[in-house]
């Protein structure tokens, strides 16, 4: 059983001022059966009230509006969170795992997470993909899960940046370059090709002291994928590091696809363009080394957004891209 | 075709020489044997005491009275959009009273139903998990909303604003043709066909005695507040999409009876969860929208993130009880055409009784044995597209071309699940007065239906639009179509 104690800062910087900011949060890691959520506190600047919903997935949800003009929006959201190590899993399973997930699919509970989304869906692309690293041929389909986040991890090089944050998966495959967001969606569309129920997992990844030194810093935003078999129930796949989940992985929010569970997700009135910067530092919570300020001392990652046009009201791509 | 015993002059009669009755289709007016319908004896006496000259000016001075309100729509074309007034027949279709009690029995249960309906789906979904409607029907549905999933909505009401349309089979009965649950438009016609129709023909309501329609603005301003507990202090807006949409004149003219503000996205907006209108006064909270948008464009946070149409942030106040939309959000899994089939199975599944109304038959294109059906007798069927309304995405077989209707088998093929079938129904016809003659068109019938949580708290005012095909030989009767409506009357009780 670990503590994290996880900053997650995110800045918003308009190129003039805007008003009427409208914006969706999904940072609040779940509560369930690995993990407990026991504080989260999320702080606005512009001041404002903070609420609170879930969506159908009874993913936390936190939302807020700024209707006064301002040209900087911060976000600071504090996270205290309790992960257990998951069940081992066996090493394989009956080939008749096949046919008891055929019978899952009769049942309609898992339509969601069977039938193609926004960004897993089937490709040429991803058909070509298939063939070219022989998925679908295993005796069972644990064995295949396991497979597939190998060859997923082997023929697609983790670069970061060189997807966008509403890139199909076909920019990947085509580029075999790719993010944690790219990895699972062509995971998650493969898997639900074989009548593999697949989930996307937006959350943190906490990293070991030595990876922390060679990547300079400390615990990041990350995607990965969630496969369900009859036997096993759900089982976390990270086909971006080429594992399985471990009590490193946090979990936020659960969706079909990144466009369910965007960290961040809004819309402003006014003809600005704006800049995200989004810090995020985890620590094991007897580390008492949090840095003050994340966004001006070197753990950032930060991107140009999209160009506004002349409209008056804009809805922002202010998503989030999981990068990692 | 009045009988030759009929006292009445040469002229008179020949404003009937082109009437014609066929046994294999009902008429509103004559029986089979060419007497009129007793709900009818007086209508047809005053029409042949009438010249026909006096016929046709009423009729100008009906459509002057259309145009000088603006009563128009606009219809949508690939090239261009034209704005037109609604054609209207000055002749009135009449319903009996016996007649109206079925329709208005059959609707208060299929409506209730159908709101069970929605509440189950979005919630336990009993009815999917006992196979009674197939839940890949449900799911695929392109209205189907994941996001409602477990909202609750006020007093479990999802549809309270409805507008079913009925047909009339050749056996004189009335069945339901499809129901409109989302944004139902063309009450207004009705009550602009009424006003009009008194006007023109002040004489004729002498002799019936015909049910009133005017209170619709009253009751559905009632029906709205019955939605939120501030009741007759809510503050009740009408969300339109602007002057560009359809019905834009029917949001003004429904705005201006209830005495609501008409408004449009950019009118409210959402602060601390809850909705606000702007006013010159400042920001005024807002309990009830009247929503005449469309899910996908209601709120670009969480749908269409193009949409400049909606509220941004507008589901999460919703969501958190803090505002009542009319229709719910989601409703339109009931009204898709495929869904439509499974309406007497909803009735009997929740309410344990047998459908007063029937549906048409129809065909699953998604069935493999029914969409072999259907592609084996596209010349005999009318197919239609399962989201699309006012008679777009439509084939209607026996009229159909066969360029048509390989068209149409090609996009069966390659979405089944979006086609639907149906026998092309021998609708029944009325009089019309066209180019100095009364001849018989096809006409059905769409009651608004207005849903308060139960069968005895709905309120359909007595009768609905007519809506008429007004070319020849046409079965379609959509505005966009050629069509046209006529005053829809339904009698007092002997």
């Amino acid at each position: 059983m670990k503590y994290y104690t996880i900053h997650h800062h995110t800045r918003y910087r308009y190129s003039s001022e805007v008003s009427e900011s409208t914006m969706e949060v999904r940072m609040q890691p779940r509560t369930d059966r690995q993990q407990r959520c026991l504080n989260f506190r999320l702080e606005v600047w512009p001041h404002a009230q903070v609420l609170a919903t879930s969506d159908c997935l009874q993913n936390a949800i936190h939302y807020f509006d700024i209707p006064r003009s301002h040209s900087e929006l911060l976000l600071r959201a504090q996270t205290l969170v309790m992960v257990q190590e998951s069940e081992p899993l066996p090493e394989s399973l009956e080939s008749s795992e096949w046919k008891a997930l055929g019978e899952v699919a009769a049942t309609g509970h898992h339509w969601d997470w069977l039938t193609p989304s926004r960004f897993a869906r089937p490709t040429p692309l991803l058909s070509d993909f298939a063939e070219e690293i022989g998925f679908g041929q295993d005796q069972d389909p644990l064995t295949a899960l396991f497979n597939l986040n190998e060859r997923i991890h082997a023929a697609i090089e983790y670069t970061p940046k060189s997807t966008a944050v509403d890139s199909p998966i076909d920019t990947a495959l085509d580029n075999r370059r790719g993010v944690c967001q790219d990895f699972s969606h062509i995971m998650i569309a493969l898997l639900r090709k074989a009548g593999i129920p697949a989930r996307y997992i937006s959350g943190y990844v906490f990293l070991d002291p030595e990876r922390k030194k060679e990547k300079e810093i400390s615990g990041a935003s990350h995607a990965w994928v969630e496969a369900f078999l009859p036997t096993t129930g759900w089982i976390g796949l990270d086909p971006t590091n080429n594992s399985a989940v471990s009590d490193k992985h946090i979990r936020i929010a659960v969706g079909r696809d990144y466009a369910d569970v965007p960290p961040t997700r809004g819309t402003y009135k006014g003809n600005a363009r704006s800049e995200l910067t989004v810090g995020v530092h985890i620590s094991e919570t007897e580390d008492e080394d949090i840095p003050h300020d994340l966004l001006d001392n070197g753990h950032v990652t930060t991107r140009e957004l999209v160009e506004a046009e002349s409209s008056t009201r804009l809805r922002l791509e202010q998503e989030q891209q999981q990068q990692q | 075709m009045p009988s030759q015993d009929d006292t009445v002059n040469e002229s008179a009669l020949s404003l009937f020489s082109n009437y014609a009755l066929e046994g294999s289709i009902f008429d509103e007016m004559f029986r089979a044997n060419g007497r009129p319908r007793v709900s009818y004896e007086k209508l047809l006496q005053s029409i042949l005491e009438l010249q026909a000259s006096e016929l046709t000016q009423r009729q100008q001075a009906a459509d002057l009275t259309f145009l000088n309100r603006g009563i128009t729509f606009t219809v949508y074309g690939e090239d261009s959009t034209i704005e037109r007034i609604f054609p209207y027949d000055i002749l009135p279709r009449i319903i009996s009273d016996q007649e109206w009690k079925t329709i208005e029995r059959g609707l208060r249960q299929r409506i209730h139903a159908i709101n069970l309906f929605l509440r189950d789906v979005y919630h336990d979904g009993r009815i999917l998990q006992e196979g009674k409607v197939p839940f890949d029907l449900i799911y695929s549905c392109v209205n189907y909303q994941r996001e409602m999933r477990g909202v609750n909505v006020a007093n479990d009401v999802y549809t309270s604003i409805v507008g079913s349309d009925l047909v009339r089979l050749p056996s004189g009965e009335f069945a339901v043709l499809e129901d409109n649950l989302r944004v139902p438009s063309g009450v207004s016609y009705m009550l602009a066909n009424r006003e009009v129709m008194t006007q023109v023909f002040p004489g004729m309501f002498g002799g019936y005695g015909i049910r009133p329609i005017g209170h619709y603005g009253q009751a559905l301003l009632e029906q709205l507040q019955t939605l939120t507990p501030k009741g007759r202090d809510a503050t009740i807006v009408l969300l339109t999409p602007g002057i560009f949409n359809s019905a834009y004149f029917e949001h003004t003219f429904l705005a201006r009876v209830m005495g609501i503000e008409l408004v449009e996205g950019a009118d409210l907006l959402i602060h601390d969860g809850f909705v606000y209108m702007r006013t010159t006064s400042g920001l005024q909270r807002v309990d009830v929208i009247y929503r005449r948008i469309d899910d996908e464009y209601i709120d670009p946070l969480h749908f269409k993130p193009d949409s400049t149409l909606g509220v941004p942030g507008l589901f999460n106040a919703y969501r958190a009880g803090n505002i009542t939309l009319a229709n719910a959000i989601g409703t339109g899994i009931a009204d898709d055409k495929a869904v439509y089939a499974f309406v007497p199975e909803m009735i009997r599944y929740y309410l344990g009784e047998e459908p007063v109304l029937q549906n048409v038959e129809t065909y699953l294109c998604l069935r493999d044995d029914e969409r072999a059906y259907v592609l084996e007798n596209l010349d005999k069927l009318v197919v239609k597209a399962v989201g699309k309304s006012g008679g777009y995405g439509m084939l209607i077989g026996p009229y159909s071309t066969a360029k048509e209707r390989e068209s149409f088998r090609q996009q069966i093929q390659e979405d089944p699940r979006n086609y639907i079938a149906q026998p092309t129904l021998s609708l029944s016809r009325a009089p019309c007065y066209i180019d100095g003659h009364v001849v018989s068109r096809h006409v059905d019938l769409r009651p608004f239906i207005l849903y308060g949580g139960e069968q005895e708290n709905t309120v359909i005012v007595p009768g609905g639009l007519t809506r008429v095909a007004l070319r020849k030989g046409s079965l379609v009767v959509n505005s966009s179509q050629g069509g046209g409506s006529k005053d829809t009357w339904v009698l007092q009780e002997d």
